[in-house]
Order: structure tokens, then sequence, then C-alpha cells
């Protein structure tokens, strides 16, 4: 059985080597697969990358869309040495840094609480949390213009057309699924670890900072990731909210600022999007594990 | 709650009235007791025009000692609308905003009369159009001024070489440059045979059918040719009518010369297709033409702007003004004011016109022939019969002369353009104007 | 424990009753504080908007007048508002049904190659996911461009003439659909993917030992097994897609014909673009029972898991 894996080459299990036949073509089959869906999975990322290295010039030559024969960096250096679009990049940047921070702090203790302090209507709140995230967003925001009108007539402070004001409204996107994936981290605990803390005399706050956080780091990275990446996608609410060049997150900048209507300018339009999915992306590349953690919490447990 | 509100609104009010009565005073400067001014244009499609009103707002400033920010703001995606609604209803903004084609009659409630500012420049520049009028004026109050930039005509522009090749026509001689149009053979039924001849060719006519504006425009000129009108100016709904029959009957021969996807074409979908090369003509103002310039000269050298084919009602041709309008609630209205006043003057306007290439239009007669139309090149002379100056076609707007409230809604909603799509589809012509009728019917309601 | 008991006696020997008692209360009310902040931003930036929303369906298009239901009413005496509903069933179901199979097949393949290589893999099929929709979206309509498509161009070299992906009503519809598919299939993929490793592996050798085909296998151990995780994520799923706006937005705008309007865009254009604030809202209501329906079976898992924990 050994000597016929060895010989195949596969790397195929031994408890399958019997039907190593089957396993190798299957194998294969699932390379084939395998390919064809990164074809399909990567052609848009691929593409931009392709037509962010072009010119204007050569772009509407409409010569072979899939190859550069004139590479440049132009559409790059033209954006990255633009003030716009610098301050695109440092909006989106504060905006989801603080806003992975509000809804962090705002989600592990609402957690910890209804996860382990049972209190008077805490089960109602917990399907209430689950349930906001049945209201979609276009509803919300036309209520959401008059109650900043009133703001303004009442207390004179103007939330209209001001980046962080979306550090006020993004967490309601994202402190659900945030407590949801903490709710489900914390209940895995067990409720040995917290009781004895009590008993030695530990405040519910100690026992929180002090046990389960470490405890549930892994669970935190992720909802952080998580949080970090709905908060830079968003873009219903800033293009809703925002108008100024200056106050414009990235992904509402790049699509308000270098799409100018009749003059569809593809090139630096590819770049910008490539460079706003870049902060995803490279953070992605490097806590993957933790990502999908994140987004399959609770998923083995279903 | 209530009680805060009422006297709060009183106070704005009486505010308002304050400053109004301030700016009878003259030279006002300390009636922009805030300083600060907050603009927000329409950013222009043309690459560097927004330069243009940059400068002219900063010598404003300087001499006035106020601070101004300046937001362009992007109509793709219908964002200035969308900035427009959320300003209305959060009451709060910029004190100067563009409003685009309909919107000051939607706002109008909450704009400021700009019959102080309107009447003396019609008197210096000259009357404006039917068109601006209607758009611009409510009974009797001027709810917003016609601003230089952005206003367009959108009329054809064409491949003088492939008009040539493909279909036999010299359209340079039909409008030759500095000199009035003899263009009377370019009527409906020739335009059709010459789409018909280009796209045997392989440059099909560049016509969209989708539901922005350019596609909109170029419909509502087709209808006014054939006094198609779905809604009459007294509300009354006219779709069931002979001329409207006629006007989708001719569009549906024109959409089989047409490319299969134009349906799905949005602004820029046009200017794409000819500055490609693929298409003979468009219907657009010069923002392709100046593209092309940039990125394909060759092609630049062949175009030539013009004006519409006359049908049986008439030669009619899209005009889409821009306004500047001053929300009710702005804190500085006298400023506010004084500065469209100063961006609106002659010199002014010839710059913003220069600084688009000739796109942008004053909307005012006595500024529609200034030199840098004439002398736009390649191929010099494009731009002359751009601006209209023989006042060859009537200038007009889709859904006209419907009252606003419904006009608003067949533009938006761009019920012509699908009107035509529907029946070239296939449909019945009775089953369309059947659709049309009911959307129009909820459009009445308000 | 013996150790804390000898320490604090009292704890245990004395105040048995009013000590418990007060560390209750006083436990429901840090609690309470706790879950404050949650329930504040909760309530002021989710649950009374949505409630203002409400009121301001039942308002005339002027805002002035109280209509009660006359807006529904409009709603459904209208064509096109039928035509959305349809097509926002007709998309979210179908994209979730197609996200579903990909991501399963898909997540199949990863688990059958050797592990070494399935993180690697694994990284690459998850990127449509990381990537800002927005940002994607605009590929894909670069992609699609009438003039410049790049499909097209591939698609011309197999004899395939120029296909309008947003310019004729099914194709269009096809295109919302696949780019929907394309973003969200790769999270059913991992989603799956972790599933499939909970499988215990004794059942496939005890089914291969029974001589089941591969489709057996499948149908009768991983099916089965997944089925949980499966309609979870198909309803998580579903709402979103639902809920949609930024695809349909950026790549159609609803055309052509109006025919790939899904809730969300049609409540925008007749809410912002058509000035009909009370309409807008009164469309955009319309997503929230039919995602209820989808909530009730989603709350039976949740209530399931939490009687579990």
């Amino acid at each position: 059985m050994a000597n016929a894996s060895i010989a195949t080459g596969a790397p195929t299990r031994p408890r399958y080597g019997s039907m190593s036949r089957d396993r190798r073509w299957a194998l294969r089959w699932s390379y084939f697969f395998l390919v064809l869906f990164a074809i399909f999975f990567l052609m848009p990322p691929i593409y931009m990358l392709i037509t962010s290295l072009k010119t204007s010039a050569e772009i509407s030559a409409a010569t072979n869309p899939w190859w550069i024969s004139n590479p440049t960096l132009q559409n790059y250096i033209d954006l990255l040495t633009q003030n716009q679009f610098l301050v695109f990049f440092r909006n989106s940047a504060i905006v989801s840094i603080c806003v992975v921070v509000l809804t962090m702090s705002i989600s592990v203790i609402a957690a910890f609480a209804l996860a382990r302090m049972k209190f008077w209507g805490s089960a109602t709140l917990a399907t209430g949390v689950f349930l906001t995230y049945l209201i979609p967003e276009t509803l919300l925001f036309i209520p959401l213009f008059k109650m900043f009108a009133w703001v303004n007539e009442m207390f004179g402070i103007q939330l209209m057309n001001h980046w962080w004001t979306m550090i006020i409204l993004y967490p309601t996107l994202t402190v659900p699924f945030a407590t949801w994936i903490m709710i489900g981290y914390f209940a895995s605990i067990p409720k040995e670890l917290d009781e004895a803390a009590l008993i030695d005399g530990a405040t519910w706050m100690q026992t929180l900072t002090k046990i389960f956080i470490p405890v549930a780091l892994p669970g935190i990275i992720a909802a952080t990731i998580f949080t970090f990446t709905v908060a830079w996608a968003q873009f219903l609410y800033p293009l809703a909210f925002t108008t100024s060049t200056s106050e414009l997150v990235l992904p509402v900048g790049i699509v308000t600022t270098l799409i100018k209507g009749d003059v569809f300018n593809w090139g630096q339009i590819m770049t910008g999007a490539l460079l706003g999915a870049a902060p995803p992306l490279i953070i992605y590349a490097f806590l993957m594990d933790y990502y999908i953690a994140g987004l399959t919490a609770g998923a083995t447990k279903g | 709650m209530v009680s805060t509100k009422v006297s709060r609104r009183r106070f704005v009010a009486g505010t308002a009235v304050a400053s109004t009565a301030v700016v009878a005073a003259p030279f006002v400067r300390s009636a922009y007791a805030a300083g600060k001014l907050s603009v927000g244009f329409w950013d222009h499609w043309v690459p560097g025009a927004n330069k243009a009103t940059q400068e002219l707002v900063k010598e404003w400033a300087d001499k006035e000692k106020v601070e101004v920010t300046i937001d362009y703001i992007t109509s793709q995606g219908n964002k200035l609308l969308l900035t427009t609604a959320a300003e209305s209803q959060a009451k709060s903004g910029h004190d100067i905003l563009a409003f685009s084609t309909w919107l000051p009659s939607r706002y109008a409630d909450q704009l400021v009369p700009m019959n102080d500012v309107v009447e003396p420049l019609i008197k210096a520049n000259g009357a404006v159009n039917g068109t601006v009028e209607y758009l611009g004026k409510v009974d009797g109050k001027w709810l917003a001024v016609p601003a230089t930039v952005g206003s367009q005509i959108k009329g054809p522009c064409s491949r003088i070489d492939l008009l040539k090749k493909h279909a036999g026509i010299d359209i340079q001689a039909m409008y030759p440059a500095g000199a009035a149009p003899q263009a009377d053979a370019w009527n409906l039924d020739n335009f059709l045979k010459a789409a018909e001849a280009c796209q045997k060719g392989g440059n099909p006519f560049g016509i969209g059918l989708g539901t922005t504006s350019d596609n909109v425009d170029a419909a509502g000129a087709f209808f006014h040719a054939f006094g198609a009108m779905l809604v009459d100016a007294k509300g009354n709904i006219t779709v069931k009518s002979d001329p409207v029959r006629q006007a989708l009957d001719y569009y549906k021969r024109l959409m089989a010369f047409l490319p299969p996807d134009a349906p799905s074409w949005d602004d820029a979908s046009n200017n794409k297709f000819l500055v490609s090369g693929q298409g003979s003509l468009i219907m657009n103002p010069p923002s392709a033409w100046a593209v092309a310039k940039r990125d394909a000269p060759q092609v630049a050298e062949q175009l030539w702007t013009h004006g519409f084919p006359a049908g049986p009602k008439g030669r009619f041709g899209p005009f889409l003004p821009f306004f500047w309008g001053v929300w009710n609630f702005s804190k500085n209205q006298a400023a506010a004011k004084s500065l469209i006043t100063f961006l609106s003057q002659a010199a002014s306007a010839e710059k913003m016109v220069i600084a688009s290439g000739g796109y942008d239009l004053p909307s005012f007669a006595n500024l529609t022939t200034f030199k840098v139309w004439a002398e736009e090149a390649p191929p010099k002379g494009t731009l002359y019969h751009y601006p209209n100056p023989h006042n060859h076609q009537t200038l007009s707007i889709a859904a006209a002369p419907a009252p606003h409230k419904i006009a608003e809604q067949i533009y938006t909603q761009a019920i012509q353009t699908q009107m035509v799509v529907r029946y070239a589809k296939g449909e019945a012509m009775d089953k369309t104007l059947d659709w049309a009728a009911k959307e129009l019917e909820g459009f009445t309601r308000n | 424990m013996a150790d804390i008991a000898a320490r604090n006696p009292a704890v245990i020997a004395g105040g048995q009753r009013s000590g418990l008692h007060k560390l209750m209360q006083r436990k429901s009310t840090i609690a309470f504080l706790m879950a404050l902040p949650l329930i504040l931003l909760i309530a002021i930036l989710v649950a009374y908007p949505a409630g203002y929303a409400v009121y301001l369906a039942t308002l005339n298009k002027g805002m002035t007048r109280f209509v009660g239901f006359g807006n529904f009413e409009f709603l459904f005496g209208r064509d096109t508002f039928w035509l959305v509903v349809y097509q926002s069933c007709l998309f979210a179901i179908t994209a979730v049904i197609f996200k579903a199979i990909i991501g399963f097949v898909v997540a199949h393949f990863v688990h059958n190659i050797p592990s070494k290589g399935q993180r690697k893999w694994r990284g690459m099929l998850l990127v449509p996911w990381v990537i800002p929709p927005a940002m994607s979206t605009l590929a894909w309509l670069w992609l699609f461009d009438p003039s410049y498509s790049a499909l097209n161009w591939i698609l011309a070299h197999f004899g395939i003439g120029n296909i309008p992906w947003t310019g004729e009503a099914g194709w269009a519809r096809f295109s919302v659909i696949l780019v929907n598919v394309w973003i969200g299939s790769p999270f059913f993929m991992i989603m799956y993917l972790a599933a499939l490793k909970s499988v215990p592996e004794q059942l496939y050798e005890a089914a291969s030992i029974d001589g089941a085909t591969w489709w057996q296998r499948i149908w009768y151990v991983t099916l089965p097994m997944m089925r949980n995780i499966i309609a979870i994520t198909a309803l998580f799923s579903l709402i979103v897609t639902f809920a949609n706006f930024d695809i349909v937005r950026v790549l159609t705008a609803g055309g052509p014909l109006n025919s790939t309007h899904i809730f969300g865009t049609w409540a925008f254009r007749v809410g912002i673009e058509g000035g009909d604030i009370p309409l807008g809202a009164a469309v955009s209501l319309f997503m929230v029972p039919i995602l209820a329906v989808a909530a009730t079976f989603i709350l039976r898992d949740i209530t399931k898991r939490g009687s579990e924990v």
C-alpha cells in the first residue's frame, strides 16, 4: 500500500491507499477546478493592476486589454502626490482605527455582560443586537438627516459633512457582529474560571480584563480585523453624509472624485481602487488565519 | 421641543431679514459678519475647468475679505443630487450650491428668491431663453441664478470623415465655421438614412437609451421635434396622442441602427464610444472632444459639433442649464448673492468658458459669441455652432412644458427613453402608452 | 478552592443570604451599566431612526400630511414596484444559491488537496471577500464596459460576439448576480471548509468500506453533517444580499428599464433622485418583513445555540 503511494508520487492519505488511483484523479480534478476558480476570483483584481499600469492613451486606443505595452507608474505617482488622495487615506485610516477601538470597547464589555452576567432583559437584548443586523442602512440614512438637523438646531453641533461623524455611525454596523462573535467566544470559556476569580475577590471588571480578554484574545483579534474591514469598506453612509473633499473617506473619495461623468479616467480609477483595497488586503495577508477564525466563529458549533 | 424650534426659526428668519436689509446699503463688508462662505460647485468634467471658478472666487474673496471654501461635487452617480437632498433635509450645508436642471423648482420652498440678482443681469447681458426661465422662475420668482459653469447644449458631435465616407454628408458644409448654418436638408429623415449608412459601415451613431441625462436629453429633443408631449402645461396626461406615436415609431427605426447595448448607456458611454473611434455621432457637449484631444488626437481632428436635425414641429436642441442657488438657512445670504453676481458678469463668464474649452454656456443672449468658440481647434471652428449662435435651433428640455413636479419625475425616471426601449424591443404601442400613462398618473400625486 | 474557602470563611459561612442577594443586585446593575453603551448606540442610531422611517412612510410627498397606508396603496398599484419585488427576490435567492453551490464545490476541492497547500489556496480564493465591494465593483464595471470590455475581448477569441453585459435586461440581471456571487462565494467557501474539517474522518471511512460512491458520501455524510452551517450561512447571506446597495448602484444603477432595481436602489431612486422621501422610506420598509421571516429561522438556531451554552 505504502509502495503504491510512493510509486505514484501522489500525496495520498495512507488510509485510502487502496483507492489511490481514484484519489489521484480526484486530486487532478481538484487542482484543475481550483485553478479555474482562482482565475475567476482573481481576474478583477489582476485587471485592476493591469489597467492601473497603463496610460490613458493606451487605454483609449482599445488594444489588447490584458497586455501592457508601455507600463507606467504615472497613475500611482499622480495619485500619491495628490494632496486630496492622501487626505482620503488619512480620513479612512483615522475613522477605521477609531471605529475599531470604539467597537471593541463597546462590544467586548457588553458581550461579557451578556454572556456571563445575566440580568433582567439580557436575553432580549442579545436577540435585539442580532436583529439590528436586519435593518438595512438604506432605511436609516434619511431619518438620520432629520436627526442631524435637530442636533444642529438644539446643540449647534454640525454633524453633516464631517468625517468624524462616521466614527459615530459605523459602530451601528460593526458592533452587532463584533458583540455576536465575542458572546460566542466568551460562552466557550469554562464557568469555573470566572467563578474562581470572583470568589477570590476579583471585581467583574478584573475578571474581564485579567481572565476573559487574555483567554479570548484570538476572538478579539478576529473581531478587530473584521471590524476594520467593514469600517474601511463602508460606502453608503459616507456617500450620504460627506461632500467636501477634505471630509471624504477612500471608497467614496475614489468614486466621487476620480470618476468624472463624461471623462472616465480609468487608469487612475483602477489605481485608486487598488490602493483603496490595499490596507485590508495587507492586513489580511499577514493575519489571514485570525481573519478566517473571525469569519467562521461559531461555525463549527452551530 | 416644539416651542424652541419655533423660536429658533423666528430667530433665523429675523437674521435673514436683517442681512437682506443690510445688502441694500452700499459696500457691505461688515454685513458678511461671519466672514465665511462655503460654496458647492459642480465638479467639471473638462479637465482643468475648475480652475476658472477657483480663481474667480479667490479674486472676489480677496477683495471682500471673506473666507470662502469651495467644494467641487461630482454629478456622477448623482452625488450632487444626493448632497442637495441631504442639505435640504438636514437644513445645513453650503451657502451657495449648484442646482442642476430641476432642482430649483424642487426646493423652491427652501431657496432665497434671486430676483434682485437675476433682473440686473438680464438687463446687462441680455434675455435668457425660455428653457432657463421655465426651470428657474416659478410664480414670478427667480429661485436661482442661471450658472455658466456646467450649462450645456447637447447637440450632435460628429465624425467629419465617417459621415462623409458612410453617408455622403459633408457636415462642415452644412455647419460652416463662422457662418450661418446651411442645414435645411439636415432633417429627421436624412438623419435616419445617415444612421443606417453609418451602422452598415461599421461606425454606428452613439445615441444612448439609458436613464441618465445625456440619454434623456436626446430623447427629449427628438420628442419635441414631433411635438410629442407626455403631459401638457396644465398637467393633463397627453401621452396617448399621435405625435407621441410618431416619435416612438421614429425612434424604433432609429434604434435598429444604434449599438445593441444603448439601453444601458450612461453619460460616459457615448463619450467612450466616440473617443474609442467606434462611433460616428453622439449627442454631447464638447467634453468628448476635449478628452479625445488629450487621449486620441486623431479622433479629435475629425470632430465637428453642430445642430440637431429638424422634425415636423421644428428644430430642437437640448439645453441643460445649471443654477446657483442660496438656501434660506444660509447664514450669509448677502455675501452669497454678492459672489453670485460677481460670477455672473460677462468677464467672469468668458473666463469660465475659456477654461472649460468652450464647454460652459452662459444663459444670457449677449454672451454666446465669445471668441473661444470660433477659435477652438482642432479642427478650427469645431465648436463654432455649439452655443447656437444663429438661434438655429430652439433650446429645449425634455418633459417641458409639464408642471415642474411632474416634468422632473418624467426626466429623472427617464420615462421617454424607457418608452422607446419598450416599444423598440417589440412591445405593442398601446401597451407602452398604457405603461407610460400609468407611470405619469403616479407622478401627478402630491 | 479549599484554599480560597480557608482564607475567606466569611463568604462561605457568614452573610450567605444577604451578601449573595446584594451581590446579585450589584451584579445586575453592573451588567446593565456594562451593556449600556451598546443599548444607547442601538437605541439612538438604529431603533429610533428605524421608527422614524416608519413614520416618514406614512406622510405625503411634501411631508406635510399624514396619509396612513397611502404610500403603500400607491406602491401596490405600480408595475415597477412589483418588478422590483420580483427582481429583489430573484437577485437575492439566485445569488445565494449560486454562492452556496460554488462555495461548497470550492470548499470541497480545497479540502481534497493535501493540507500543506490548502492555506495558500484558501488565501487566494478569499481575496474577493476582502476587497471593499465598492472598489471591486468598479473593476467589474470596467470589465463590462460596452466600448472597452476586456471580457468581450477574450470571448471574441472564442468566436462569441459582443455581449451587452449591462445593456440587455437579461444580461444585466446576470451581471449583477455574477458580481454578487463573486464577492460572496468566498465567504461560503471558508465557512464550509471549516465545517468540512469538523466532519469526523471515520464517517467517510465507514462509508467507503460500505462501498459508497463519492456522490453518496456527499449526500449521506457531508451534507447532513453540514446542514446547520449551510442554513445559517445561507440565511445570513440572504439578509445581506437583500439589503444590497453598492453593487447594483455602481454597476447598473437599476437599468436598463428598471430591470435590475432592488429594494435598496429603487428606494434611493424614488426617495432621493425622485424627491419623494416618504415613498422611498415605504419601499425600504418592504425589506423588513421579508428579512423578518429569515430572522425567525435564524433566531431558532440562535436559541438552540444559546441553550447549548
